[in-house]
């Protein structure tokens, strides 16, 4: 089976600067795919590639069998930016309703979706609040039901849980279990290595490259450690001596 | 490009702004301030300016030709002080209490008399009045001037004497009883329309860059040319109501005339509200932040507001600036809107303006959608 990402010798150079150097990885269907390491690995410029934001300097990606950037893929794939990316002044219902809109949904759709989403978050009571009124755990539960609304077969968290509450983190994963129990892709990058242990899969990132693959406890095997913390620091430190 | 798409940034702009009320403020209720002032403070008439008269005529009564220049001073202009000495009237102008000093000579009608009458060994100076005006401001000086000159040439016409040449112009062409807030109140509304609509937009893009909502609208099925447009629509609509609203006001207000198709007037507004949202947006490409955006804005202002002809006329502006009064767009959308409002133009004589915010509108819009993704 064709995975849904698939990245080969992916380069990406700012100006001399290196953000991404030779990456390759694949993510299955069906899988949380974890990118792992610490801020400016790379990971956001990886995932704002595929996602079509960026154009790669070299090498190619493709997202559910199509080369990126192509805008046709656009609404099989689910973006949620670093960034709460919701409009401040507009109700939860308006955002929710705008971004419907944009994916070509009907009003009927969007009303029946908004209702399952917000049960989801549990956010049912909040929807013709303000986003400025919410807290920011509110705004995190709603900047997710966002990325949902249009049912994205794969989906591109970026740093999904930053800023966000150990209760409701412990609440986010559960979501995210439950969606790839739905057979939803996820690729999702964080530098929080304790709660990667939820993934199926982790890829640890650094200086722009991958440094190590495999399931958190083959990687916890591989390595001898009992924490994916030093496992990372591991596998770094013989990138350093190399 | 899909009108719905397009049409959802629309009534998202639209939300936005009914739900801010700051920013509501900003687009009715700043420019309405702004007009009532210049309304008020800034007729454009000189008023009651003091003159110090200082009379040597030694003919007095009915036959004395300074008392009957003097009468014919308007005093809605001048306000008239006496003074003995050419001295004393001096030190009220330079102590500023007054802004100038008329002298007659002392056989002035005797004077005048016998060089009418053909004498010319009388010496002309007798006959001159002398006007020592404080110059350093123009438009107090100059209105002296005039009336002075006014009452001189009411006088010697009252003495059945007609001036060898005479200008009528008491007939106007268009704007027979215009005032300068009638001259003024396009400019302003082009000015606010301008301002307010490409300092919205600029702020509202930077916020879409920096909140991540740009990031999920690019990774959306939503094209660049239809967010574009979505905003140009919304902010086409602000624009026209804007200036609805501070039309009604000075109609209301200040009795501004209006002989021509309002309609087409706002037209107009509209199509310069939709240049100045792709200047937003243009100009949010090179900022990052908004504190950074809010650096541009007297880029964005001050020229417009000083080269545009919103004050005074493009003929007032030295001749080597003008190609920089024609490379703002305000300057299109002044000279049309206050033809339409003041002469009444139609379409068949503004259209030169008219194209050129086109063409200006085409470049901004083009130009910001190929920047908005910035795609390294």
């Amino acid at each position: 089976m064709k995975d849904d990402v698939c990245v080969r010798n992916l380069e990406k150079d700012f100006g001399g600067f290196k953000a991404i150097n030779n990456l390759s990885l694949r993510v299955k269907h069906g899988e949380i795919y974890g990118l792992l390491g610490p801020n400016g690995a790379g990971k956001t410029t990886a995932i704002k590639i595929l996602c079509g934001l960026l154009r790669p300097s070299s090498g190619e990606a493709y997202v559910l069998g199509t080369k990126v950037p192509d805008p046709g893929m656009a609404s099989s794939v689910g973006y949620m930016p670093q960034e709460l990316a919701l409009y401040r002044n507009l109700t939860v219902h308006e955002n929710l309703a705008f971004y419907g809109e944009v994916f070509g949904l009907s009003k009927r759709e969007i009303e029946t979706r908004e209702q399952a989403l917000l049960k989801l978050v549990d956010l049912e009571a909040s929807k013709d609040l303000l986003i400025d009124q919410l807290s920011g755990g509110m705004q995190h539960r709603i900047s997710l039901a966002c990325t949902l609304l249009h049912q994205p077969r794969l989906l591109f968290l970026d740093e999904p849980t930053v800023g966000v509450d150990p209760d409701l983190r412990a609440s986010f994963w559960r979501y995210f279990e439950g969606l790839r129990d739905a057979g939803i892709t996820m690729l999702i990058t964080t530098h929080y290595m304790d709660e990667a242990r939820h993934c199926d899969r982790i890829g640890f990132m650094r200086d722009g490259r991958l440094i190590a693959e495999g399931s958190p406890r083959e990687l916890l095997e591989l390595t001898h450690t009992d924490s994916l913390e030093d496992a990372f620091l591991a596998y770094s430190g013989t990138e350093g001596v190399q | 490009m899909k009108a719905s798409r397009a049409f959802a940034v629309t009534k998202r702009v639209l939300r936005d702004l009914k739900n801010d009320r700051r920013q509501l403020a900003l687009i009715f209720i700043a420019p309405l301030l702004v007009i009532s002032i210049f309304g008020v403070a800034f007729t454009g008439n000189v008023k009651d300016v003091r003159v110090v008269v200082v009379n040597g005529d030694t003919a007095v009564g009915n036959s004395s030709i300074s008392d009957k220049i003097i009468s014919n001073f308007d005093t809605s202009v001048l306000n008239v002080a006496y003074a003995n000495s050419e001295s004393d009237a001096l030190s009220q102008v330079q102590n500023g209490s007054a802004s100038a000093v008329i002298v007659f000579p002392s056989n002035f009608t005797q004077s005048v008399v016998a060089r009418a009458s053909g004498q010319t060994s009388v010496a002309k100076e007798n006959a001159t009045i002398t006007l020592l005006a404080d110059k350093s401001n123009p438009n107090v000086s100059d209105p002296i001037i005039a009336t002075v000159n006014t009452a001189v040439a009411q006088t010697i016409q009252g003495l059945g004497r007609q001036a060898p040449v005479s200008v009528d112009a008491s007939n106007a062409i268009y704007g027979a009883n215009a005032q300068f807030i009638d001259f003024f109140a396009p400019g302003i509304l082009c000015i606010a329309v301008w301002q307010l609509t490409t300092l919205l937009t600029l702020i509202s893009f930077v916020g879409e860059r920096t909140s991540g909502t740009l990031s999920r609208l690019l990774a959306s099925p939503l094209k660049e040319s239809e967010l574009v447009a979505g905003y140009a629509v919304a902010f086409g609509i602000i624009g026209t109501t804007q200036s609805a609203v501070l039309l009604t006001a000075a109609v209301i207000l200040f009795h501004v005339t209006i002989v021509g198709d309002v309609l087409l007037a706002f037209g107009v507004i509209a199509l310069l509200a939709v240049v100045s949202e792709g200047l937003g947006i243009l100009l949010s490409s090179f900022a990052r932040r908004e504190a950074q955006a809010i650096q541009f804005l007297p880029i964005v202002v001050l020229p417009a507001f000083l080269l545009s002809g919103v004050f005074w006329p493009i003929q007032a502006i030295p001749t080597w600036l003008r190609p920089i009064s024609y490379l703002i767009p305000v300057t299109y959308a002044v000279e049309a809107v206050r033809s339409v409002i003041l002469r009444g133009w139609g379409l068949d004589k503004i259209y030169p303006d008219v194209v050129a915010l086109l063409i200006f509108a085409s470049v901004f819009l083009v130009l910001a959608t190929l920047l908005l993704r910035k795609r390294e």
